[in-house]
């Protein structure tokens, strides 16, 4: 999340900066758990947050599991390949999702005590070709599934990012083989436009005959072999916040204090982000369209 | 349903001898390339799209594309319709797939980097693979150099290139450097070499037996999606997301060091993305697909074949043809002929160039054109004409092959104190028009009329000048003369009445110099001209030249407006496709571009537009002749013998939404009208029968994605975005070459919020009068009502007023009884309903709901309260249909982001005079996700909606209930508009738009 950027209308955007998140998406986890309150379980102890970086989620997790007293035997960690600055509370991983070495850290972290809840706002980079963005984003997810099925507790829950194109019926319908109850959620904090949306699962229960194993040599299709959908089925769909929210598609012009841009104040200044943006794989080539090194044509 | 044709993404291109396989959605299409026409359209996978095609030895094809895969033969391939019974399903995604060395057998790569090999008949004969941590592959390609010896080349999300031998299950190089995710990497044919590509916009060239990094390419601004090594391994072929198509030459120097040098960049495709190239064997043409659905041939520059540009400096042509060139001589005019060029020095020395022979000959010197001339050509007839300052002229006609002057005349024109500029004109077969002009404001234009063969004058007209007027470009029709000047302003004078003042059209477009003025066509009452300027705008303007003028008053009519993408405007005509070339420059290029179908046929390098330059046509195509310090030069464009595109494609981005045009056909189908992402409005042609469809124009007055856009009669189109952006059309289809679409008026903006968006809009007329009040609702929950008063042509607000602060995705208004109401939809998934009676200017007749003008003051109101406000949806209402039944019934239809679709009535309570709505029937999973359109078909009994589900689903509407009548799949990613007409009884066309457009027959 950078200093400016075309999301400057988005107030999400903003009051990320101010309530000191790393990114808007911070408010898509608060959002979730307006409605289904999965942080406010008092007998949350254990929580994994995958694809975690550049870490909003881990705060938010932070800042509401450490909030009141009588914290002790809480534990969170976050996982991802890329590196994340410290987060209080949370313990941060370097590491792949799909290696059961990953499995074995969490879990001794956890002194080897399944966890509660598995959380994924995991995307890849979108390429613009549909069934291959939405396939990639299906694997995924399932990856953090397969993480998520060697790490639950019985009845516990797992959410993650998915895109509502074709085929999601396919994914509702393999997470209706392991979970009770399975939401598709959509925070106000999510536009509209976007097909971003959240699958809320609750209530882990595998098949009793399975016993599901990471093995580095195995496909995701393959580690779910033994528990393959029967059927397609649609999640059923729920709007999460309240409506007196910010709406992500909406224009705020005077009806907000906090945003200099939409109510004309010059002197406000404009925030510094809260984490500077990762080195994006194209920071050379920016360096290099500056210097006007790479043109339309053939000097 | 039946699909008729489909235009989108094409993924992948592959050229086999004259055939050229593009891959669109589930659909491979086969052209041939010379003419260019559509062998076959053949089905290959129920679903999925195809990205890949690979061809064996026999000619029979190997087809891949996420899971799926399917081989068939070249014979079914041009001429089957349909081969999806061979489709066959794996269960990983094919990153790549390609034939073995026999042909007899197929290798495919999956994502997880395994290689299964399998027989024709789809039977696998082993899987192979390396180890190490597994990776998903986000590309990869298969080179195969023997039966035993096949090398893999994939690309991970993680930055790295993974080169292994097949048979070996050896992994013979991990090429690190890149950063970011590796979107191509292949080997070159001679085994030396690797190409890679990756978010970093670079591309790398790698030794294959060493592994290392041999050179870095850049050039590429946004991401690169392939890459091809062709003409002996000597040179590679970029594709990328910037739309660019760029060659890199692999130079070696003494030590054989390889390097990559970039040689060229062709601008190929519109906005985003182009994902396919092949190149042909002799490396002459490549072949490009795109994310806009064009397939276009280009044309590689191959130095030591065109050899198509020449230079000459003065010294040279003096050395040539023993003239002396003085030491500050410089070449002063030109014009080109079929045999070649005639020029004047600035000594006044005229030289003639063959192009047969390149040879330069001094004609003579006339000291009267040194200093300062002026050089006009009628190339069709071989005349020269040099004007100079003193009001003398020289004009010089040739024999065909240049090699005689066979008519000469030279004259004083003692009308003019002095001529600062000289324009020519062939007016009929035998004749052709000077117009010459002085300095002086006050003096007449002359305008001469001359023969064509015997260069003798027969007639001189004196115009009187308008005032501040500074002619730039002419143009003859019939007995009238238009004159184009500065300020976008053109004069049209009758050569049969010249007492009378010329009729002036003034700013046409904001205000630069009037660059060319064409004649088009003739509408019998009126004529159509083209007319361009120097600052990007083109315009067409219907003048009534014979005075019948259209009954207010004014003699002409803009029928068509736009600006070019960039750059400057020195001309444009027609060709003989019917499609509209424009010329000009951008930066230091000189371009010619087609606007109908929106690409550059060519462009070059000349320096900018400030300099001495002529466009000339000849037998062969058109030069441009141009100076660049001081040096002369010759560039020619050739005629392409084969086609440009194969398929021209449609828009760069995401088509937001779709308007036909149902109140009347044209020709032999409907017009209709998208909005895209790209921001551009395209007017096209969609055909009854074959859903053939048909560019006219891209319009390109908005500079924000498309919101909406909606015939509201039949030659009044409205379209909205971002920015308050509201534009309101009018169409023209008077003329029999063409439809024409000008901007009438933009609504008044009141911000300068770059987001604030105009979501939806309607209208409604008043009578049959083209007055109209017009519904507006925003992103930031403002809800306005306008009035348009056609005569006066201007919007004035009547109600404004704002729902909470929540978008408002859509609004329609609707008579109930004798009401009016404002019904909207937004984000909150709520249907609002406001009584807007007491507060428009009209009453409304309660039995026909029309509006009646009972000349009521007009006043802005605010917006009422509302009286009613009902929960349908959890969340945005993204589309909404509406039928009023009895006027009294108001059925509202309504799909929303939470996947459902659901029937609300609304009626008036008699007793409290306020509207009561209540949800009828309401389908919760009526889609697997977002519902994005919904339009009402066949008289109101049925309902065909499209979502991102990529379903499109038609519902039988039974006693207020929505039941599943059929479903197709879509291969339309991002589905999100649609709109339909009914074509006969039971029949409909309808266009579904996204990442794609689709034609449909619905048949009930």
């Amino acid at each position: 999340m950078g200093k400016s950027s075309k999301d400057k209308r988005d107030l999400y955007y903003r009051k990320a900066k101010e309530e000191g998140y790393r990114a808007r998406s911070a408010y898509k986890l608060l959002q979730l758990n307006d409605n289904f309150h999965f942080l406010d379980d008092p007998s949350l102890k254990r929580v994994v947050d995958l694809c975690a970086a550049p870490g909003s989620w881990s705060q938010v997790l932070s800042r509401k599991l450490f909030e009141g007293s009588d914290q002790q035997d809480r534990r969170i960690v976050a996982v991802d390949l890329q590196t994340m600055s410290p987060i209080d509370h949370v313990t941060t991983l370097q590491a792949d999702i799909t290696h059961p070495r990953t499995l074995q850290r969490i879990l001794q972290l956890f002194g080897d005590e399944p966890a509660d809840l598995v959380i994924s706002d995991g995307a890849p980079d979108v390429t613009g070709l549909h069934d291959l963005d939405e396939y990639v984003q299906q694997q995924l997810v399932m990856s953090a599934l397969q993480l998520a099925c060697c790490v639950l507790k019985p009845k516990g829950s797992f959410i993650a990012k998915v895109f509502r194109g074709r085929d999601i019926d396919l994914l509702y319908s393999q997470l209706a083989c392991l979970f009770t109850h399975v939401t598709c959620a959509k925070p106000r904090s999510s536009r509209s436009t976007s097909l971003e949306a959240f699958v809320v699962c609750q209530g882990y229960q595998p098949p009793a005959d399975w016993t599901p194993k990471l093995d580095p040599s195995q496909s995701v299709q393959q580690f779910f072999q033994h528990c393959l959908p029967n059927g397609k089925h649609i999640a059923p769909f729920m709007a999460c916040g309240s409506l007196e929210s910010f709406d992500s598609d909406a224009t705020y012009t005077s009806t907000c204090s906090t945003d200099p841009i939409a109510t004309g104040d010059k002197h406000k200044p404009s925030l510094n982000p809260v984490q500077q943006p990762t080195n994006p794989p194209y920071k050379q080539a920016l360096l290099l369209k500056r210097q006007g090194r790479l043109s339309r044509h053939v000097r | 349903m039946e699909y008729l044709t489909h235009y989108g993404p094409s993924l992948c291109v592959k050229l086999q001898g004259n055939l050229v396989y593009a891959g669109y959605g589930p659909f491979l299409h086969v052209h041939d390339l010379e003419t260019g026409e559509l062998i076959n359209r053949c089905r290959i996978f129920r679903r999925n799209k195809i990205h890949g095609i690979a061809v064996n030895g026999e000619g029979a094809l190997l087809l891949f594309g996420a899971r799926s895969i399917s081989i068939i033969g070249s014979k079914d391939a041009s001429g089957c319709p349909d081969m999806s019974q061979d489709e066959k399903l794996l269960d990983e995604w094919i990153m790549s797939g390609q034939f073995s060395q026999t042909g007899d057998q197929t290798y495919l790569l999956t994502s997880y980097n395994k290689v299964l090999i399998r027989d024709l008949e789809g039977n696998v004969l082993a899987t192979k693979g390396i180890d190490g941590e597994k990776s998903i592959l986000y590309s990869g390609s298969i080179t195969v150099f023997g039966p035993d010896k096949v090398l893999i080349n994939a690309g991970t999300v993680m930055g790295g290139v993974l080169i292994w031998d097949l048979y070996e299950e050896e992994l013979l190089h991990n090429l690190k450097g890149h950063e970011g995710s590796i979107f191509y990497v292949t080997i070159s044919e001679n085994g030396r070499y690797v190409a890679s590509c990756s978010d970093d916009r670079s591309v790398r060239l790698w030794d294959l037996t060493t592994g290392d990094l041999l050179s870095v390419g850049w050039g590429h601004t946004a991401r690169i999606w392939n890459l091809k090594f062709y003409d002996n391994s000597s040179k590679l072929v970029s594709v990328s997301e910037d739309c660019t198509c760029r060659v890199w030459k692999i130079v070696e120097d003494e030590e054989s060091q390889a390097s990559l040098e970039q040689k060229g960049v062709y601008e190929a495709h519109l906005t985003k993305n182009i994902w396919g190239v092949d190149v042909d064997s002799c490396g002459r043409k490549a072949i490009t697909s795109g994310n806009d659905g064009r397939l276009k041939v280009i044309e590689l520059d191959h130095p030591r074949i065109d050899n198509d540009e020449q230079s000459y400096t003065l010294q040279e042509i003096a050395d040539q043809t023993g003239i002396i060139a003085d030491k500050d001589e410089i070449i002063k005019g030109f014009h080109w002929f079929d045999f070649g060029l005639v020029a004047i020095t600035s000594q006044g020395k005229i030289v003639l160039f063959e192009s047969f022979n390149d040879t330069w000959t001094f004609l003579f010197t006339d000291d009267q054109f040194a200093s300062y001339s002026s050089t006009h050509g009628i190339s069709s007839d071989n005349v020269v004409v040099f004007a100079n300052n003193k009001s003398d002229l020289l004009a010089l006609k040739f024999d065909k092959d240049g090699k005689h002057v066979i008519a000469k005349t030279k004259m004083h024109v003692s009308d003019l104190t002095k001529t600062n500029n000289c324009m020519i004109r062939k007016e009929s077969p035998t004749t052709f028009l000077v117009l010459l002009e002085s300095p002086n404001p006050r003096e007449n234009l002359v305008c001469m009329r001359f023969n064509l063969s015997t260069l003798e004058m027969e007639k001189t007209f004196s115009l009187k000048k308008p005032e501040s007027f500074v002619s730039s470009c002419l143009e003859v029709y019939q007995h009238f003369l238009l004159v184009g000047s500065r300020f976008s302003t053109l004069a049209v004078f009758d050569l049969k009445k010249v007492e009378c003042p010329a009729y002036l059209i003034s700013k046409m477009t904001p205000g630069d110099t009037t660059t060319s003025i064409q004649f088009v066509e003739d509408l019998g009452d009126s004529q159509v001209f083209s007319v361009t300027n120097r600052d990007g705008y083109y315009t067409f303007i219907k003048i009534y030249l014979k005075g019948a003028s259209r009954g207010d008053g004014k003699d002409y009519e803009i029928i068509q407006s736009n600006k070019i993408v960039r750059g400057f405007l020195e001309g444009a005509q027609f060709n003989a496709h019917g499609d509209y070339i424009t010329h000009g420059f951008k930066s230091s290029l000189f371009y010619i571009y087609n606007e109908t179908s929106c690409y550059e046929i060519t462009s070059h390098i000349c320096g900018g537009a400030h300099r001495q330059w002529k466009l000339c046509e000849d037998d062969k195509g058109s030069i441009l002749v141009y100076i660049k310090a001081s040096t002369l030069f010759f560039k020619r464009f050739n005629n392409s013998k084969t086609p440009e595109t194969l398929c021209a494609g449609i828009h760069g981005r995401e088509i937001r939404d779709i308007t036909i045009r149902k109140q009347k056909k044209y020709k032999d189908g409907y017009l209709f009208c998208t909005g895209s992402e790209d921001t551009t409005i395209k007017l096209m042609h969609v055909n009854e029968q074959s859903g053939k469809m048909t560019n006219y124009w891209t319009q390109r007055k908005h500079v924000s994605g498309l919101q909406r856009c909606q015939f509201i009669k039949e030659n009044l189109m409205i379209s909205s975005s971002a920015r308050e952006e509201l534009f309101l059309w009018e169409l023209n289809t008077e003329g029999d070459s063409r439809p024409y679409i000008a901007l009438r008026q933009s609504l008044p903006v009141s911000s300068n919020l770059p987001d604030l968006r105009i979501m939806d809009f309607d209208v409604k007329f008043l009578g049959a009068s083209q007055n109209f009040i017009l519904a507006t609702v925003y992103s930031d929950s403002t809800i306005k009502v306008w009035l348009y008063d056609s005569e006066q042509n201007t919007f004035t607000t009547i109600i404004n007023g704002d729902y909470k602060t929540c978008c408002i995705l859509n609004v329609f208004l609707t008579p109930i009884c004798d009401q009016l109401f404002l019904a909207i939809a937004p984000t909150d998934g709520h249907l609002i309903f406001y009584n807007i009676t007491e507060h428009i200017p009209f009453e409304i007749d309660e039995k026909s709901g029309e509006l009646i003008d009972n000349d009521l003051d007009l006043s802005l109101m605010d917006l009422p309260d509302y009286d009613c406000r009902l929960e349908v949806h959890q969340s945005g209402i993204k589309c909404m249909s509406h039928v009023l039944e009895q006027g009294n019934e108001l059925f509202i239809y309504t799909g929303g982001d939470d996947n459902a679709l659901g029937i609300t009535i609304a009626k008036l309570d008699a007793a409290t005079g306020k509207l009561n709505a209540r949800v009828l029937d309401f389908q919760p999973q009526a889609a697997a996700s977002t519902m994005t359109s919904c339009s009402l078909i066949s008289n109101g009994t049925k309902l065909l909606t499209t979502s991102v589900d990529q379903i499109v689903r038609l519902w039988d509407i039974t006693e207020n209930k929505l039941i599943k009548h059929s479903s197709e799949y879509t291969t339309i990613a991002d589905t999100g508009c649609s709109d339909a007409v009914q074509t006969k009884d039971t029949r409909h066309l309808a266009l579904i738009g996204g990442v794609g457009l689709s034609a449909l027959r619905i048949d009930l």
